[in-house]
């Protein structure tokens, strides 16, 4: 008796362990490809460039006990401060090259994220904050900052922010009507989108010279060029909350996801808990902004590829995308800058040229696209 | 004809069909845990401005028994539904709970003692079956919480009394409209409201998921305290399974009572303008829809888009203990 309720217990075991590696086997091998893509991209960005070096020797960089063991260090590129002395390749690797590494892989997960939430709260697969004018938002007041008020280019994600989320406000008030819809709001978003984006490029006829409209060209085509240690301080703090109130907020994305009346009668607070992860939504975008200017495709895409892989279960897309968003991101930054060495392209066309052939190839594969 | 507009009821207690033994047995019990439900003076509407649908009507609806709401299509049954839902918001009057206002419910609490189950449904065609009932739970957990043991067992529960124990791993987009109904019933009792409305539960569905969706409500009536209401488009399907009808016409409360007082040749006419015959049976009155009437022409034939209903044979074919020897065995 007492072996036969051994085996049956080992065999419910067994089967309990089949239908979890069935339901999350899918995320662990995405985000374990992810991983890899981040790793291998960022050991090829540390390797090539102007000052090159063999793979070994940019491993021994990057893992070099006296850098990684120093906490001096870390003050320096967390905290910003005086860099400790150190040889020369790791130097490059740790204060040139690594710093962009990092930014695109935050660059990457809170756009992704973003995306995926504004799907959900509009219910919509091609939402993004591209779409729902949040960018455009964001990179208009951005342009501002460089072009008229450049003293406060300190304060860029804050800035970045408000711009995204007065963007983001007057597409839900023009959306608005007895509640909002997702229709509406993505109609409402490409009218913002439009004109705020007119009003970026009206932007560089007021430009003196032409450096600045250079890197405003770089702003809002979205670029990791130049990036430092500092735009990783910049984004960081943001990105952590952004990314875990997403991750707790899964239940009630996913209630989302059943529709208005449903959410509701299961006693949601339909529009308030909409308002809200908006508002975690614009935060990410608005970060990612910040630092990298107007990546596009990338809040789009990834939600779309994780959820193909995952499902449309928010506690497992949410996680996706943090791993996804920074391979794609990473992956494209190499082409970005390594492709026509030594001119670095913007990140953003990369992406854009990834990002523009793979989603038509969703849409031929797909019947039917747009409502999750 | 048009009867009197009375607040009350004709009682808990009354036996109104007097030839089944299951609704005697329940109606002895009946109930005094049961939930109350009545909205007082309803003015309802879609948009301010615009003519209210419902206007100021009263209903008052028997604690643990289930209410029909019956009509032709734009008399206002589904919205007087969603009113009493608090899914709509009524222009003037209450909709009051257990004696309280709704309006003094937050949307939690309210969903914790009332579950509505719309006419239309979305959800991803990739979440599982189980995972849809569980968000049944939502109202009865915190932003944190994660599923407790008394959740899995309230959704153990649902989906046993909803018959899909067998689809519970499938994926939602993989079912038939049947079984996805069935489904959505499960999310609603998973929620443990002592309250249900149905919004035309089996509009659509062919007949086997018709009785099955028909069975459960014929499984809460018997079986337990939950007060329901649904709109039902069939009124055979009403007559055999309400203990009460409400018949509403142009927004109006039409008629009010047991199957037997308010299936009448008469009301038929009336309400939904056909000549019908009505049967007296064992379980309750049938009709027979022969053709529609027309305001100009009363002998005018045919045109008759009612007789093809396939409520007829759904009242022939299930005896009066339920589903289970019917849907046992049989998927799609």
């Amino acid at each position: 008796m007492a072996s036969e309720a051994g085996t049956e217990s080992t065999s419910t075991a067994t089967s309990r362990r089949k239908r979890w590696v069935g339901e999350y086997g899918p995320l662990f091998t995405l985000t374990v490809g992810s991983l890899l893509v981040v790793v291998a991209g960022g050991l090829i960005q540390v390797s090539f460039g102007a000052f090159s070096m063999t793979l070994v020797e940019a491993w021994q960089a990057v893992f070099n006990l006296r850098v990684l063991s120093n906490p001096q260090t870390w003050e320096a590129f967390l905290l910003g401060g005086e860099v400790p002395e150190m040889n020369k390749r790791s130097l490059i690797v740790w204060n040139i090259r690594l710093p962009r590494v990092f930014v695109g892989i935050l660059v990457g997960m809170n756009l992704a994220v973003s995306g995926a939430i504004f799907q959900a709260v509009t219910r919509n697969e091609l939402a993004s904050p591209f779409i729902l004018g949040v960018s455009s938002g964001a990179g208009l007041m951005i342009l501002l900052t460089l072009v008229v008020f450049s003293g406060l280019a300190a304060f860029l994600p804050l800035i970045a922010s408000v711009g995204g989320a007065v963007a983001f406000l007057i597409v839900y008030v023009i959306a608005w009507k007895n509640g909002t819809s997702p229709v509406r709001l993505v109609l409402a978003g490409v009218i913002v989108g439009t004109v705020f984006g007119s009003l970026q490029t009206a932007f560089f006829f007021f430009a003196d010279d032409i450096g600045v409209v250079q890197s405003a060209i770089a702003w809002t085509t979205g670029s990791l060029t130049g990036t430092d240690w500092e735009q990783v301080r910049m984004a960081l703090p943001w990105t952590i909350v952004a990314m875990l109130l997403a991750l707790i907020s899964s239940r009630q994305l996913n209630v989302l996801l059943l529709g208005e009346s449903t959410a509701k009668s299961l006693g949601m607070s339909v529009e308030k808990v909409r308002f809200a992860l908006s508002g975690v939504a614009v935060l990410a975008a608005a970060a990612s902004i910040a630092v990298a200017g107007i990546v596009g495709f990338v809040g789009l895409i990834v939600p779309h590829m994780v959820r193909n892989i995952v499902g449309s279960d928010y506690k497992q897309l949410v996680i996706g995308c943090v791993f996804v968003g920074p391979a794609l991101m990473v992956a494209a930054d190499v082409g970005a800058r390594l492709t026509l060495n030594p001119v670095q392209i913007p990140v953003g066309i990369v992406t854009g040229l990834v990002g523009g052939p793979y989603f038509l190839y969703l849409m031929r594969k797909q019947d039917k696209m747009g409502e999750i | 004809m048009e009867y009197e507009n009375r607040l009350q009821t004709d009682g808990g207690t009354e036996t109104t069909v007097d030839s089944d033994p299951l609704q005697d047995g329940h109606r002895q019990g009946a109930s005094e845990t049961a939930s109350e439900l009545a909205g007082e003076d309803l003015v309802i509407g879609y948009r301010s401005g615009d003519e209210p649908v419902i206007n100021g009507e009263s209903i008052r609806v028997t604690p643990g028994e289930v209410t029909a709401l019956v009509g032709p299509n734009g008399s206002g049954k589904s919205t007087l539904l969603k009113g009493l839902a608090d899914q709509l918001a009524p222009d003037s009057g209450t909709v009051r709970l257990d004696g309280t206002d709704v309006h003094n419910l937050s949307t939690k609490e309210l969903a914790r003692k009332l579950g509505l189950l719309s006419q239309e449904n979305v959800s991803p065609d990739s979440i599982t079956v189980e995972k849809l009932v569980e968000h049944g739970r939502y109202p009865h957990r915190g932003f944190f919480d994660s599923l407790a043991e008394a959740d899995r067992a309230a959704v153990d529960r649902a989906i046993s009394l909803a018959g899909i124990s067998h689809l519970r791993d499938r994926e939602v987009g993989s079912l038939s409209g049947g079984q996805k109904q069935l489904v959505w019933i499960a999310m609603v009792l998973a929620q443990e409201t002592g309250i249900l409305l149905l919004d035309e539960p089996t509009t659509f569905l062919d007949l086997h998921h018709q009785l099955e969706v028909m069975g459960i409500v014929e499984t809460l009536r018997d079986e337990s305290d939950i007060t329901v209401i649904l709109v039902l488009h069939d009124i055979n399907q009403a007559a055999r399974y309400a203990d009460h009808m409400v018949a509403l016409k142009e927004g109006a409360i039409h008629a009010r009572g047991s199957p037997k007082e308010v299936v009448t040749e008469e009301l038929l006419a009336e309400v939904f303008e056909i000549d019908a015959r009505v049967e007296r049976t064992e379980h309750g009155p049938r009709i027979e829809p022969l053709r529609a009437r027309h305001d100009d022409d009363e002998t005018e034939s045919g045109g008759t888009e009612v007789t093809d209903r396939p409520a007829e044979s759904t009242t022939r074919k299930t005896g009066s203990g339920g589903r289970s020897d019917h849907a046992e065995g049989v998927s799609d």
